[in-house]
């Protein structure tokens, strides 16, 4: 009884470490410094630069998802609930792209 | 009999797993509000492509860039001050959290910065150079000031949720075992963060 009391008083969840954190940082870094990079000097080739900056970003936002906010170790609800906007998002996206190449 | 609902030192109902799942519907309607504006850009931009391309030379890719640094160095240090509150440390996680407020105060100024040299030139919207430019440039400059005003009142509004959690550290309201106000404003930061990673390279990186 007292160590089930203690469970509901805690949280009893995975503490991420300063290590991880820190690895998670460098990696956004990176990817940032790539997506500068390929911008700056693949400017002649505009359309490859801006799908591979849209594509380097949503690479940052997953890890941002993932690990900063927790998404790896969180109960598999939150991850089926992002799954749904981001499904519901998508369908907008390509609901508007299909009206605007139909006109 | 509702004894292992409450918690022995408050007698107000805690419950972290809701408040967390509230949280984050929250930030589901965030996302959908940035979304929307994302299409309104996506349709605009495929209108008026060698406009949008001009009017973006205005920005100053570097200074985007050292912004997008010190977000993504805040949102790790967000991070971090959670996992020293879960081991016990408050006052590391304190630190933690007030780096976090220097580097919402840092990104704050350099904005502050950018949109005034904006003014200068008379890039605003309604002034004398703003009126002067073809339509698909009115309507970069419009999209980039509301998308990154509301933004930094984003900003604003996570560096005051962090100063509010800092009080309750300290306070001792929030806790090893009472945490999920600091975990709820980390994933607030968060949020301001990952619409930041979409805005940069739409607004600054797009020649």
């Amino acid at each position: 009884m007292k160590n089930q009391h203690s469970t509901e008083e805690t949280h009893a969840e995975h503490i991420t470490s300063y290590r991880e954190h820190f690895g998670t940082w460098v990696g956004l870094i990176l990817l940032t410094l790539m997506t500068v990079f390929i911008s700056v000097f693949g400017a002649d080739l505009r359309t490859i630069t801006v799908a591979t900056a849209l594509f380097i970003a949503s690479v940052k936002a997953l890890v941002v998802a993932y690990y900063f906010m927790h998404l790896k170790y969180d109960p598999r609800i939150y991850r089926v609930l992002m799954t749904i906007v981001m499904s519901l998002f998508t369908s907008f996206l390509i609901m508007v792209i299909l009206d605007y190449l139909t006109r | 009999m509702n004894h292992h609902f409450t918690l022995p030192n408050s007698g107000h109902h805690y419950d972290a797993k809701a408040s967390k799942m509230g949280m984050w519907l929250f930030l589901y309607t965030e996302l959908l509000l940035f979304g929307g504006l994302f299409l309104v850009y996506m349709v605009y931009r495929s209108l008026n492509q060698d406009a949008f391309l001009l009017a973006s030379f205005n920005l100053n890719v570097w200074i985007g860039t050292a912004n997008t640094v010190v977000l993504l160095t805040s949102s790790m240090t967000v991070a971090m001050s959670i996992s020293a509150l879960q081991k016990g440390d408050s006052k590391k996680s304190i630190l933690l959290l007030w780096l976090t407020i220097l580097a919402a105060l840092i990104f704050l100024v350099v904005k502050y910065f950018e949109w005034s040299s904006k003014f200068e030139h008379g890039l605003f919207p309604g002034m004398d150079h703003f009126n002067q430019l073809p339509n698909g440039e009115k309507l970069y400059f419009n999209l980039y000031f509301f998308m990154t005003g509301l933004h930094g009142l984003h900003v604003i509004v996570g560096g005051i949720f962090i100063m509010v959690v800092v009080a309750k550290i300290k306070s001792g309201k929030v806790n090893k075992s009472r945490y999920q106000l600091l975990e709820n404003s980390g994933l607030y930061w968060h949020l301001v963060d990952l619409i930041w990673i979409y805005l940069f390279p739409l607004f600054y990186l797009i020649h």
